[in-house]
């Protein structure tokens, strides 16, 4: 309890402190006109007495020899008893010269009207302005200068290394290892990209064809295009390692992921009954925590040996999946309903060709195809995690979801697009309801369906929000730290640059490297600070 | 919007076969046809409520879990007290009292809200004056002050820690090149390891958002309003508070919902802030350092996470309005 009572005794003090120095502030600039010398006085006792402060905080310091700490004694010394200290001397010794001083030049001299207005309307606006200002500068610009220089330092923050530290950060195998480079070329995610750019190009030339030009690019193109651009960025983040492509490995993932699904998501919704009730459910993490999050995802993650009843749900149903062996009967269920839904699959086809609906053809053809693979996967080697004992004997196989590197990684930043997902939908779910209706409404009479209104006018409309959430999202996916920390504190593979930067900077009081690590940070998120700042610009 | 979408496509139906329906038209009634593509057009909203099922199962079986007794929660999955019952509220009981083996997290819920609710208030009040004299106060340099402050809101809490720590555990001093002679610049106040070094820190943190946000709304409200206040002589301080306040409500509302989401599920800060004091952990600290200890305590984690999670899910549900409001701001132009 007394915590609480702390902070409520902390707000009263210090909204009331505020609030008194701001209406005495605001009334004293009120007097500028009319009693020039007060204001000057006044000014005079507040720079005095901070004046003073500063002297009796003025100290000699000299080295000790064999220990850390400086000796220190005050430069200026004063009556020490009951509750008058030096610091307080002076600080009143310092508030009365000042004072007196400031009353006289006011007397003396008052500026003229015109000045006197114009002072008075630049006294007004700091009065206003200056807190803010105040807690900005402090508690963010000194300190981000701070930082910038103690990263040219050592370890201890006292000798001058220049840009070592950067050095070490990228030059060392645990950040950036590219070693394993040769794996991209043989991982079949990397092929699988290559297949989807082809189809893309297939499907843009063909789409030319019929235009007379060389290459259309349409939506699925560009869909079928990133989706092969995600699969080689995950191609490469899997085999080029190191906490620096981690974290390039989180940004790229999340920042698509959660925008493509809440995009998905917001669009389904938006024509959907029951609209508010499934975005509140796809909304509802962006009220848990990171660290919540982190301790919800490691109980669906959980591995048991195989041995034990499975007590996470995603190894439980994996195991599940690999008992249903042809041996054991399970399979011929499985193979049964997958069988039915692919001949439902294969009229599906047959309507779309005999309808000349193309969409419908190829999308249920397509949709076939995992089916077919999965039955494959049933009758021959079977689907799910199942390993085979010492005694050739089928056992259940659990993956392990946090521990297994690269694809922890993938794992982790699950939980991330799993937060984020609300976050874009909800604003892309707004942006799609300000689409002006005439505009929508202008392209049905134009005989436009409801896809073509989609993407020739819906999504047009909207990429500037889309921009919007994911240069956000890329500034929050940058600094990744609690999710990280939580699940596995870097271990396994999974290093990102803000828990280095923590660990170094705070349990191993490496300054320089702490600093640079953050610096980094920083330098990640200027490209996107300078875009906002262009945006805003445009704006005003 | 979308039920003048729905009526349109119904009218259009069947939807996305536009002109090959008005061949068929012809041939009269087509029932397989229509039934087929009435079955296409609600896979879509198939789609959208297997994405709800599988966003809520992770919580939902947190929250089952967090029933379940100790030995139930090691031997098998949520999934089997659904059959078996036998639940217990033990777990609530034991992660909030605080004790040996147990959560002790009543003590950490106290600090939360002893750290989030002076550092959702204080802001406001600083970031309200600031975005008043940015949006309605002319001086010189205004617009360039406005935007530098607003660019760094895509700053990394990581940049400033460090000297903030520095500053909070000893003070700011520089020694005068040359001399042995050390200026304090900020003098040592001990705050490390206090609730207050975690609230200023979260204060300038998020003064940029704040004055954004609340700069976008009160730049909005009508000039006629204050041109006739100030002509009753009302200065900037009365129609401060007598006309811009009052009028913002709403977004200041957005913004302190916000702002104590996001400070009540702090964790780097706090744990930056407070170090080894114990005694001032918040909520987030308390079950991170449960779900590190792989130990005695983890039949605890699901029902404290939950108890760290019901606040602000809480003001989630009956405060989403606000909260949405504050997440749009500056986002979507309307």
């Amino acid at each position: 309890m007394a915590a609480l009572w702390g902070a409520f005794l902390g707000i009263v003090i210090s909204v009331g402190a505020s609030a008194a120095v701001f209406w005495g502030t605001h009334r004293l600039f009120g007097l500028v006109e009319r009693r020039w010398a007060v204001v000057a006085a006044v000014a005079g006792v507040l720079v005095g007495a901070g004046a003073g402060a500063v002297a009796a905080g003025l100290r000699r310091c000299v080295a000790v020899e064999g220990s850390r700490n400086d000796e220190c004694t005050p430069l200026l010394d004063g009556p020490s008893f009951g509750w008058i200290n030096p610091t307080l001397m002076w600080i009143v010794i310092g508030a009365a010269v000042f004072g007196l001083a400031g009353a006289a030049v006011g007397v003396k001299r008052s500026p003229g009207g015109d000045r006197i207005a114009t002072l008075q309307g630049r006294l007004r606006a700091l009065t206003f302005v200056g807190p803010a200002m105040l807690f900005v500068a402090l508690g963010l610009i000194v300190p981000l200068l701070r930082t910038i220089y103690l990263s040219l330092f050592d370890k201890a923050g006292e000798s001058f290394r220049g840009l070592a530290n950067y050095g070490e950060i990228f030059t060392n195998a645990q950040s950036v290892d590219l070693s394993g480079w040769a794996g991209i070329f043989g991982s079949r995610l990397f092929w699988g990209s290559l297949i989807l750019f082809a189809i893309a190009t297939l499907i843009a030339m063909s789409r030319g064809r019929s235009r007379g030009v060389r290459a259309d690019v349409s939506a699925s193109t560009v869909g079928i295009g990133l989706g092969g651009g995600l699969l080689l960025s995950f191609a490469v983040f899997a085999n080029l390692r190191g906490t620096v492509m981690n974290n390039l490995w989180w940004v790229v993932a999340v920042t698509f992921l959660s925008t493509a699904l809440g995009l998905l998501a917001a669009v389904i919704a938006d024509r959907t009954k029951r609209e508010s009730f499934a975005k509140s459910l796809i909304f509802l993490p962006m009220a848990i925590s990171f660290v919540g999050a982190g301790i919800i995802w490691r109980f669906m993650y959980i591995a048991r040996p195989p041995q034990k009843s499975q007590t996470g749900l995603l190894n439980a149903i994996w195991v599940w999946l690999g008992t249903l062996r042809p041996s054991s009967g399970g399979a011929w269920t499985a193979v049964a309903v997958l069988a039915a839904v692919t001949v439902l699959l294969t009229a599906l086809c047959a309507f779309g060709v005999r309808r000349r609906q193309s969409a419908i053809a190829v999308g249920s053809a397509i949709a076939a195809i995992p089916l077919l693979w999965l039955i494959y996967r049933f009758l021959g080697p079977g689907v799910g995690g199942s390993a085979l004992g010492p005694n050739d004997e089928p056992i259940a196989g659990t993956i392990l979801f946090v521990q297994e590197s690269p694809f922890n990684n993938v794992w982790l930043m699950v939980v991330l697009i799993w937060i984020q997902t609300g976050f874009a939908m909800v604003i892309l779910s707004a942006a799609i309801k300000a689409v002006p209706a005439d505009l929508i409404e202008a392209a049905r009479v134009d005989g436009a369906d409801e896809r073509q209104v989609f993407f020739g006018v819906t999504l047009p409309t909207i990429v500037p929000t889309i921009t919007v959430v994911m240069t956000a999202m890329i500034v929050l996916v940058m600094k990744v730290f609690d999710i990280v920390r939580v699940m596995t504190n870097g271990n396994f593979g999974t290093q990102v640059i803000a828990n280095e930067m923590w660990q170094r900077s705070f349990t191993e009081f490496n300054l320089g490297l702490g600093s640079a690590l953050a610096v980094v940070l920083f330098l990640g998120v200027v490209p996107v600070m300078g875009l906002n700042i262009r945006r805003m610009q445009r704006g005003e | 919007m979308s039920s003048a979408a729905e009526t349109a496509a119904a009218e259009k139906a069947p939807g996305p076969a536009g002109s090959g329906s008005a061949q068929r038209g012809r041939r009269g009634p087509d029932r397989v046809g229509r039934a087929v593509y009435r079955f296409l057009r609600s896979i879509p909203a198939w789609v959208l409520w297997l994405m709800v099922i599988v966003w809520s199962v992770p919580t939902g079986s947190l929250f089952l879990n967090s029933f379940r007794h100790r030995d139930d929660q090691r031997a098998s999955g949520w999934w089997t007290s659904f059959t078996e019952g036998n639940w217990t509220l033990e777990n609530y009981a034991d992660v909030l009292s605080s004790g040996e083996q147990t959560g002790g997290l009543w003590q950490a819920l106290l600090n939360s809200f002893a750290i989030a609710i002076p550092a959702t208030i204080i802001p406001i009040a600083i970031a309200a004056l600031a975005a008043y004299a940015f949006a309605w106060i002319p001086f010189r340099g205004r617009e360039w002050l406005f935007i530098g402050t607003v660019s760094l809101l895509a700053l990394p809490n990581q940049v400033a820690l460090l000297p903030l720590l520095q500053m909070f555990a000893g003070g700011a001093h520089w020694t005068l090149p040359g001399t042995e002679i050390v200026v304090t610049l900020f003098p040592d106040f001990s705050l490390a390891g206090t609730a207050t070094a975690v609230w200023l820190t979260h204060t300038a943190f998020a003064l940029p958002f704040a004055i954004f946000l609340l700069h976008n709304y009160i730049s909005t409200l009508p000039g006629e309003l204050f041109e006739a206040a100030r002509i009753d002589g009302a200065d900037h301080f009365t129609i401060f508070w007598r006309i811009v306040v009052p009028l913002s409500v709403p977004a200041l509302a957005a913004f302190a919902i916000f702002q104590f989401l996001w400070t009540w599920n702090d964790y780097l800060i706090a744990l930056t802030m407070l170090g080894a004091a114990g005694e001032n952990y918040p909520a987030t600290i308390k079950i991170a350092s449960m779900a590190g200890e792989f130990g005695l305590r983890e039949h605890l984690l699901s029902a404290g996470a939950f108890v760290q999670a019901g606040v602000p899910m809480l003001v989630f549900f009956f405060l989403q309005r606000f909260f949405v409001r504050g997440l749009l701001a500056g986002s979507v132009k309307s």
